[in-house]
């Protein structure tokens, strides 16, 4: 896509130069050279320089903050995702975090590769070869090869968790080996090529397995297959449903109940679930369904919280650092002595800036809180 | 046409207010937004006609079935009729007008701007009130949560009383460190003097409204220039996109305000609202000129909030057959503005979009000759 057709696809030709998107982007009001404004408003009055030398368009986060607030509702995550991806077939590219490793093992999986992505499930609960409901994992299980060790974190946590409550509402879900990583993150990277084989891999596998719906825990990889693999693939003939919305559809028709649990909890919105899936009422509904457990909001919240500081394991920086630290003073001012999160990924950066910090504060996984208290 | 009951005979009533006065029963005062209270009796302000007096029936303690009836022992020119019916008036009539206005537009649904829920943001129309010498503060600008915190001190005092001769030592600590405290923040900001005034609140907006509500900048100036007048160490600080100062001597008026009254006018549309722990508003923006994102601490927020179509108009349009516009206003005749899809029926003010006092007055002249026209030649006029 040229730089006009994506000025066209975003309509960007409606920005109104107000500042709401620079004012409100969490990158902006640490990083002052950041300007979401500045980057569209480059764009449409034609400045001489090529948008996709600014070393600018690999540091939005694409939480959607801007976005949701634009008076002009221009989707900006979605003209930097295009943005990038014509970038890349330039012979641009972001600064990976972590080395690399997590984009090296992605691409990997593009690959005739044999992984073996099951044996954890079998162990932790109920899985099936075959039926209607598949699980879709996402990729927690690399996650955890890199932070287990390091940083003391079970990462896997949270698929045994949603694994048990599954089962607990007696599904017992198809988990497959072949399972390649959503293609999230490469997507967001700019490199389209293998974002679109790991998504045929994927739709391939789940075909081919014959299920009806699958079923989501990991925001990204939710949003990923409901919005952008139609893009490379066409209309998916399975259902895409979030474990959250399933889980407490069940909770209210009185299928389970909870274990007290005593303690001042706050929930972290992840950007994918909570604005740009709106899905926010199914985890509170959870997590106030805990007897004992009481349930407080941080000051942004819901559709305005703020973002976990990095995205698609890139451009990890001091900026990224400053946006998670003040995540967590904001759980601290709300009186909250455990953060809850619903993303690995949020989990493991907000962790990151907790171990440069001195905090009462403990931050848990949403999925082993719930499978922990279930009660059938 | 039904006409409510007001409990009060309006060609007796003289609106002398001995009733009100006499009356036991205190109600929030809905017309200045709950910041203040009027009794059960009651009349919105002054000026307001006809000049009768209303008894609200979910609050008199007649209607509640409890004793009262002291209004009525006080009238003198016995007006009051706790009886009194609904009424229907059959009219037959040649022309219809519709002016039924604007309804201020719900800031509650921009949620990063804790309208309704931080106490110091405010609309423009509470601002109004606020401002005004028939207002909840007789135009004195005591900040919303101040206005609280003395309400609350004075359950306090009654609560600390009674913990004291119940000898109950616990819950007493508890107030009088409340009332500490309250008492501390009445005196420190009890007057708003740093105003922060946002523009564009629910117009000129893909999410809500498209149009521009068009008078808002114009009142923004207006109160940031009443308020100085009132307080003269008041700060303003206007947050605009662009001001639209299209009419006579408003443009001029404008200028005055930030060289006369010092209003700051800063280019940027607020990104979030937040609040420190004494409840002044923080607002956030870019300042779009500097192309810096800024804080600023204030002491009170004022929402130009848009000129929405009342939602009662889809019923009432339904009723008379007029079709409304894409933004649920009376839709009018390109070529004749006041004129809507049915014959005979006018519209003029706010029904028909966004304007300010002297446009809505204007029109109202116009669509009462339109009607005149109608009438007057027996219907003939409406084939022209
Ligand atoms: C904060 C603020 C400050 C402003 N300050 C100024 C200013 O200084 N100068 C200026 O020129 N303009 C000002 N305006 C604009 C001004 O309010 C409008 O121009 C004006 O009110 C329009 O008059 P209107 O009669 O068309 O509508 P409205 O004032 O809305 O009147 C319509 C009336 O119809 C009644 N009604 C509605 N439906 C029915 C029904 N079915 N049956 C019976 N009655 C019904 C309503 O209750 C209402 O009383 C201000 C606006 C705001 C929000
Ligand atoms: S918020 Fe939207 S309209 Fe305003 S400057 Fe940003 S992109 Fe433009
Ligand atoms: S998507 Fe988020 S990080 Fe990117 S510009 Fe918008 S607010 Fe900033
Ligand atoms: S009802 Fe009677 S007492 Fe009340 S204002 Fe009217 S005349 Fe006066
Ligand atoms: S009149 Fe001014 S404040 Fe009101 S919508 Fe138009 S530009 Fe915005």
């Amino acid at each position: 896509m040229t730089i006009s057709e994506i000025v066209n696809r975003t309509q960007a030709y409606y920005c109104l130069d107000c500042g709401i998107c620079t004012g409100s982007c969490p990158v902006s009001r640490v990083t002052q050279d950041f300007s979401p404004r500045l980057m569209v408003e480059k764009v449409l009055i034609e400045e001489a320089e090529n948008p996709y030398d600014d070393v600018n368009i690999w540091s939005c986060l694409s939480c959607g903050q801007c976005s949701a607030r634009c008076p002009s509702k221009i989707d900006y995550p979605e003209f930097v995702r295009q943005v990038r991806k014509a970038a890349v077939t330039e012979g641009h590219s972001g600064v990976p975090a972590h080395r690399g490793l997590f984009q090296g093992v992605m691409r990997l999986q593009t690959l005739d590769v044999k992984q073996n992505k099951t044996d954890w499930a079998r162990e932790a609960g109920k899985i099936a070869e075959s039926g209607d409901t598949y699980y879709f994992v996402g990729c927690a299980p690399y996650f955890d090869v890199e932070f287990r060790e390091d940083w003391a974190i079970d990462v896997m946590e949270g698929p045994r968790g949603v694994l048990k409550a599954l089962n607990a509402i007696g599904i017992e879900p198809v988990v497959h080996d072949d399972e390649r990583c959503c293609g999230h993150d490469l997507m967001w990277n700019g490199d389209y090529e293998n974002f679109a084989k790991l998504a045929r891999l994927n739709v391939d596998l789940i075909k081919s397995l014959g299920c009806k719906r699958v079923v989501f825990q990991c925001p990204e990889g939710y949003q990923t297959f409901k919005k952008y693999y139609p893009e490379v693939i066409g209309e998916v003939d399975f259902e895409v449903v979030h474990f959250y919305e399933l889980l407490a559809k069940e909770f209210e028709r009185g299928r389970f109940g909870f274990e007290p649990l005593d303690g001042v909890y706050t929930f972290h919105d992840p950007c994918r679930l909570g604005r740009q899936a709106g899905i926010m009422d199914a985890p509170r509904a959870l997590l106030q369904g805990v007897p004992g457990l009481k349930l407080i909001e941080m000051e942004h919240n819901r559709e305005n919280g703020i973002c976990c500081g990095t995205s698609a394991w890139m451009s990890c920086s001091s900026c990224s650092k400053e946006i998670q630290k003040s995540r967590l003073r904001e759980a601290i001012a709300s009186g909250a002595g455990h953060l809850v999160t619903a993303c690995s990924k949020c989990r493991l950066h907000l962790n990151c800036a907790l171990r440069d910090v001195e905090m009462d504060l403990k931050i848990v996984d949403l999925n082993d809180l719930l499978a922990r208290s279930l009660k059938v | 046409m039904r006409q409510k009951p007001r409990y009060v005979e309006a060609s007796r009533c003289t609106a002398c207010g001995a009733c009100a006065e006499k009356c036991p029963t205190k109600v929030p005062n809905e017309f200045n937004f709950g910041l203040d209270e009027h009794k059960a009796i009651y009349k919105d302000y002054a000026q307001g006609i006809p000049s009768v007096y209303t008894i609200d029936p979910t609050h008199c303690r007649i209607f509640q079935g409890k004793k009262c009836g002291v209004c009525a022992k006080t009238c003198q020119a016995k007006a009051i009729d706790y009886e009194q019916k609904e009424k229907f008036v059959d009219l037959n009539v040649a022309a219809v007008i519709i002016s039924t206005g604007y309804e201020l537009f719900d800031a509650t649904r921009i949620s990063e701007y804790g309208y309704g829920r931080l106490p110091n943001v405010i609309s423009a129309l509470e601002m109004e009130r606020l401002l005004s010498a028939g207002g909840p503060t007789k135009g004195h600008l005591t900040r919303p949560s101040t206005i609280r915190a003395e309400a609350r001190v004075r359950e306090l005092a009654k609560r600390i009383k009674k913990a004291e001769t119940d000898q109950d030592m616990e819950n007493l600590g508890r107030f009088q460190a409340e009332l500490k405290w309250l008492e501390a923040q009445i005196h420190k900001h009890h007057t708003a003097t740093k105003l922060g005034f946002i523009q564009c609140v629910g117009s000129r907006d893909f999410r809500f409204h498209k149009y521009c509500s068009s008078f808002c900048c114009m009142h923004s100036i207006k109160e940031a220039i009443i308020a100085k007048e009132h307080e003269p160490q008041t700060e303003s600080y206007i947050f605009y996109m662009d001001l639209r100062t299209v009419g006579k001597g408003f443009e001029e008026y404008k200028v005055r305000g930030e060289k006369v009254s010092g209003l700051k006018y800063v280019r940027g549309r607020v990104a979030e609202i937040l609040e420190d722990d004494e409840h002044n508003p923080i607002v956030y923006y870019e300042d779009t000129e500097e192309r810096r994102v800024k804080s600023m601490t204030l002491d009170m927020v004022i929402l130009a909030t848009a000129c929405s179509a009342p939602k009662g108009v889809n019923p009432l349009a339904e009723m008379l057959g007029v079709e409304l516009d894409e933004n649920n206003f009376i839709k009018t005749h390109p070529n004749r503005p006041l004129d809507t899809s049915v014959p005979g029926i006018f519209s003029c003010g706010c029904a028909q979009g966004p304007l300010d006092i002297p446009e809505s007055v204007a029109q109202a002249s116009s669509a009462a000759a339109r009607a005149a026209e109608v009438v007057m030649t027996g219907g003939l006029a409406l084939a022209m």
